[in-house]
């Protein structure tokens, strides 16, 4: 196990390396010069000229990009053209956000949709099981931006039981300790943080679970009917083994695996930062940092967020194919 | 039963949770102003300010200027840290007698040597304001309440660069307390000073209770990041947010907002006349073009129909626009309200055929910028120019491509416009119709036309406010009479607050607002 998770670390490298000329390359190719969106349709020549001397833009291309990877290798993501700030800074102020995020709607996700699939196949084609696909249609087909703007609509604006966007109550002033807002509420004992960070997570979370859980249910459903068909659970059945038993322990155990790569797969997504969510709910993350970023040419930090996701998505994989080796052990042979 | 109990105990815990958005607001909300915004400011400090609106916005509350334009019409300058000033004959010396007992935020004193060092710092750290603040060839500490900027050639505009938040004076001491992190740290002599930033979240200033005009009356004021215009309105609605700014005058409509939001006696909304000029303009310097007859650039002036634009596409959020300067600039002549041709597209097909041009001949490319109002005017103007005969076809282009082809001159037609950074005529004129400046901007193209350069270059340098009034009216009726493009429309600044806001001031030039007198009732 330990030699498999050692050489998928290790062919991070080339996938990284690929992943850098790529981005570093594609990026400039879009058109459209920093500078001039960065000024804006005001500008003269010389003001232009003036910033892109300023940002090292009229450098030539080999130039920037050993400049660039000179400064990776010293842990060194540049600088962001439009606020002069390190980008690998920036970055790590956005990035708890993001998980926060993710890591919730993945929680809500496993709660609410693999109960829902168990249940579903355990009742094929009952009232339960043609309700729940209706929901899962809706969940899955209506777009994120529609389901947050109604979210916010009902409960922040008609019913006033949930803040409408944002991550916390701008009238509260909170230390950042992890740059995770709930926990960061917990450790300083600043309850009405916690308590408002939680509240301003509601809504997001539920958008992202939706879809989510939608997918999951149906998944779970299906794959656990193709698995209750099989004939060892008819052995577990008739060996008298409780209900309970069969489905959770024979039945879902078997199913899991490929809901485990979903949920794997979109969590990584996620990570990636869910742009229309973030932007909708004002969500300080990564995802709505890299849009803007693309919108304003901002090169740094659309390589930076690009390379850390490519990171975080192989980072995902590795732990999903560890997790597939540890609930099974065929897998875990193959490994070694 | 026991899930019963189990669900109903945990609706019991959860009830705090859905406390939501409290409506009445405590004695300390009733003190913190809820700014809502798009982004980030991009740089908080006079030295690096590129002149984006948020940023700018938090200069002039956290910073002052030496002099700055008197509300609620713009048009006359006062001193701000300075209390007085003369302007020498030629146009080259500026001598500034500055208020005494002011104190930066971090207690320093504010002087002559502060502004000496703060003005020469911008000139070599903000290369947005190069092409201005080389002009200083030198900058003397008479007295430390006394300072005189002496620039190279005439300019009076220059007192409106120093009303710019680019020329706000900022705290020496601070400057070398923070050096790199001043732009985190910003210190100035003005009515809020800077408390926190959060990345991508807010801005918080605080009240500076020691400001030489008199403390403000809030607390704080809190810039909230809201990237999405629907749920600007939603916390405008629900009270989250006190201010919004209708930030999108290039991409969207305000008109079915502020419909909405009439009948909401939450919101109040405020209206002000803004100096933005949008045109369809021509390539004035293509000589083969089928605008090159004076004659078809007038036929096309007719037959757009400019109230149709104002009350049909706008629904009243835009004024009508006469020439090159908007009817609320100190220097704009009344008589090009006369000037101005009229929607009548009988006499515009009659022009046409004076200039045995055949429209049917002309097939038009009408280039845009991107968005929702842009697409709408360029549908309306297409519909004008089909009337009288012409096919044009829309070209909405995204930004930067558009600037490119545009100062190439890779156009016939194409709808545009300019928002000045600084409260002068200069700023619309000089860079929108010198033959000199053609492709260094996006500009009218104006050819080579020693008259009319001579005229602007002498409008831009001469020292006497009347006789500088004349020259540009003088400018106004040359560049009328040329017909460079149809002005179409100057969008109104619209700013959308809670009823209870009181005391806000817009500015027009460019638009920010500024909270030192406003309070919440």
């Amino acid at each position: 196990m330990a030699t498999f998770i050692l050489r998928r670390l290790i062919a991070l490298i080339p996938v990284m390396c690929i992943v850098l000329v790529i981005v570093f390359s594609l990026v400039r190719f879009i058109p459209g010069d920093p500078a001039v969106t960065l000024l804006g349709p005001g500008a003269t020549q010389a003001q232009i000229d003036a910033l892109r001397a300023q940002l090292d833009l009229d450098q030539p291309f080999p130039i920037q990009f050993l400049n660039y990877v000179g400064g990776l290798l010293q842990g060194d993501f540049g600088i962001s053209l439009k606020t002069g700030q390190p980008v690998a800074h920036e970055i790590l102020l956005r990035l708890p956000a993001t998980i926060e995020l993710s890591v919730l709607a993945v929680i809500v996700a496993v709660i609410i949709g693999i109960p829902i699939g168990v249940l579903s196949a355990t009742r094929p084609n009952s009232v339960f099981d043609h309700a729940t696909r209706v929901v899962s249609l809706v969940g899955v087909s209506m777009p994120a931006f529609l389901l947050a703007l109604i979210l916010q609509l009902v409960f922040g604006t008609y019913l006033g039981w949930l803040p409408v966007s944002g991550r916390m109550s701008s009238f509260i002033v909170a230390e950042p300790v992890t740059g995770f807002a709930i926990l960061d509420g917990v450790i300083t004992g600043n309850w009405a943080a916690a308590l408002s960070a939680l509240q301003h997570l509601i809504l997001p979370t539920a958008v992202l679970a939706a879809f989510l859980a939608a997918t999951l249910g149906r998944f779970v459903r299906n794959t656990m009917l193709e698995v209750m068909g099989e004939d060892f659970i008819r052995t577990a059945k008739a060996k008298g083994l409780r209900r309970g038993d069969v489905i959770i322990h024979h039945g879902l155990r078997n199913s899991l695996l490929p809901a485990i790569t979903v949920i794997g797969l979109k969590f990584a997504e996620m990570l990636g930062g869910a742009i229309l969510t973030e932007t909708i709910f004002a969500w300080p993350g990564i995802g709505r940092y890299m849009f803007e970023a693309i919108k304003n040419r901002d090169y740094p930090v659309i390589q930076g967020t690009t390379l850390v996701f490519a990171l975080l998505f192989v980072f995902t994989s590795i732990v999903v194919d560890v997790l597939h080796g540890v609930l099974d052990p065929r897998v875990r042979k193959k490994m070694k | 039963m026991k899930l019963l109990k189990g669900l109903a105990a945990a609706a019991l815990v959860a009830l705090p949770i859905f406390s939501g958005s409290a409506h009445a607001q405590s004695d300390e909300q009733l003190k913190t102003l809820v700014v809502a915004v798009p982004s980030d400011p991009v740089s908080l400090e006079p030295g690096t300010n590129k002149a984006e609106p948020i940023g700018s916005e938090i200069i002039l509350n956290v910073f002052d200027t030496l002099v700055a334009w008197t509300a609620p019409d713009f048009k006359q300058l006062e001193g701000r840290l300075a209390n007085n000033w003369t302007v020498s004959a030629d146009g080259k010396e500026f001598d500034f007698k500055l208020r005494d007992g002011v104190k930066f935020q971090d207690g320093t004193p504010f002087d002559a040597a502060a502004v000496k060092f703060s003005l020469e710092r911008t000139k070599a750290t903000n290369s947005y304001v190069k092409a201005t603040f080389d002009l200083i060839k030198d900058i003397a500490v008479v007295s430390p309440t006394e300072v005189k900027i002496t620039l190279s050639e005439p300019y009076p505009a220059f007192l409106s660069i120093l009303a710019q938040p680019q020329s706000a004076i900022v705290s020496p001491a601070a400057v070398a307390k923070y050096g790199d992190k001043f732009a985190a740290n910003p210190v100035g002599t003005g009515p809020f000073s800077f408390k926190s930033a959060q990345a991508d979240t807010n801005v918080v200033l605080e009240a500076n209770p020691d400001y030489f005009r008199g403390a403000p009356k809030l607390s704080r004021i809190i810039y909230r990041v809201i990237p999405d215009a629907s749920t600007r309105r939603l916390e405008l609605e629900s009270g989250g947010v006190d201010v919004v700014q209708q930030q999108g005058q290039l991409s969207a409509i305000a008109a079915e907002d502020i419909e909405a939001l009439k009948s909401n006696k939450d919101v109040k909304i405020i209206e002000a006349s803004s100096q933005i000029i949008r045109q369809l303009e021509f390539n004035n310097s293509k000589k083969d073009g089928p605008f090159a007859n004076i004659k078809v650039r007038e036929a096309v002036a007719h037959a757009i129909d400019y109230d149709g634009l104002l009350t049909g596409v706008f629904g009243g959020t835009a004024e009508r626009v006469y020439g090159p300067l908007t009817s609320n600039s100190w220097a704009f002549d009344p008589k090009i309200k006369d000037m101005a041709p009229a929607y009548d597209p009988e006499l515009a097909k009659n022009l046409l055929s004076e200039a045995g041009v055949d429209p049917s001949t002309i097939n038009l490319k009408l280039y845009s910028f991107q968005g929702p109002l842009w697409g709408a005017v360029a549908t309306f103007v297409q519909a004008n120019l089909a009337d009288i005969g012409i096919t044009a076809t829309i070209e909405q282009t995204e930004f930067p491509a558009y600037r490119a082809l545009q100062t190439v001159g890779q156009f016939d037609a194409a709808l545009d416009g300019r928002q000045p950074w600084y409260n002068d005529p200069d700023a619309h004129i000089t860079i929108g119709y010198l033959s000199s400046l053609a492709d260094t901007a996006m500009t009218f193209r104006m050819p080579q036309d020693k008259a009319l350069d001579d005229l602007i270059l002498k409008a831009q340098q001469t020292v006497d406010m009347d006789a500088r009034k004349a020259l540009y009216q003088q400018v106004q009726e040359e560049i009328v009479k040329r017909v460079p493009g149809a002005y179409l429309f100057s969008p109104k600044l619209i700013v959308f607050t809670r009823a209870n806001v009181e005391g806000l001031v817009v500015n027009s030039a460019p638009p920010l607002n500024e909270y030192w007198g406003v309070s919440k009732k």
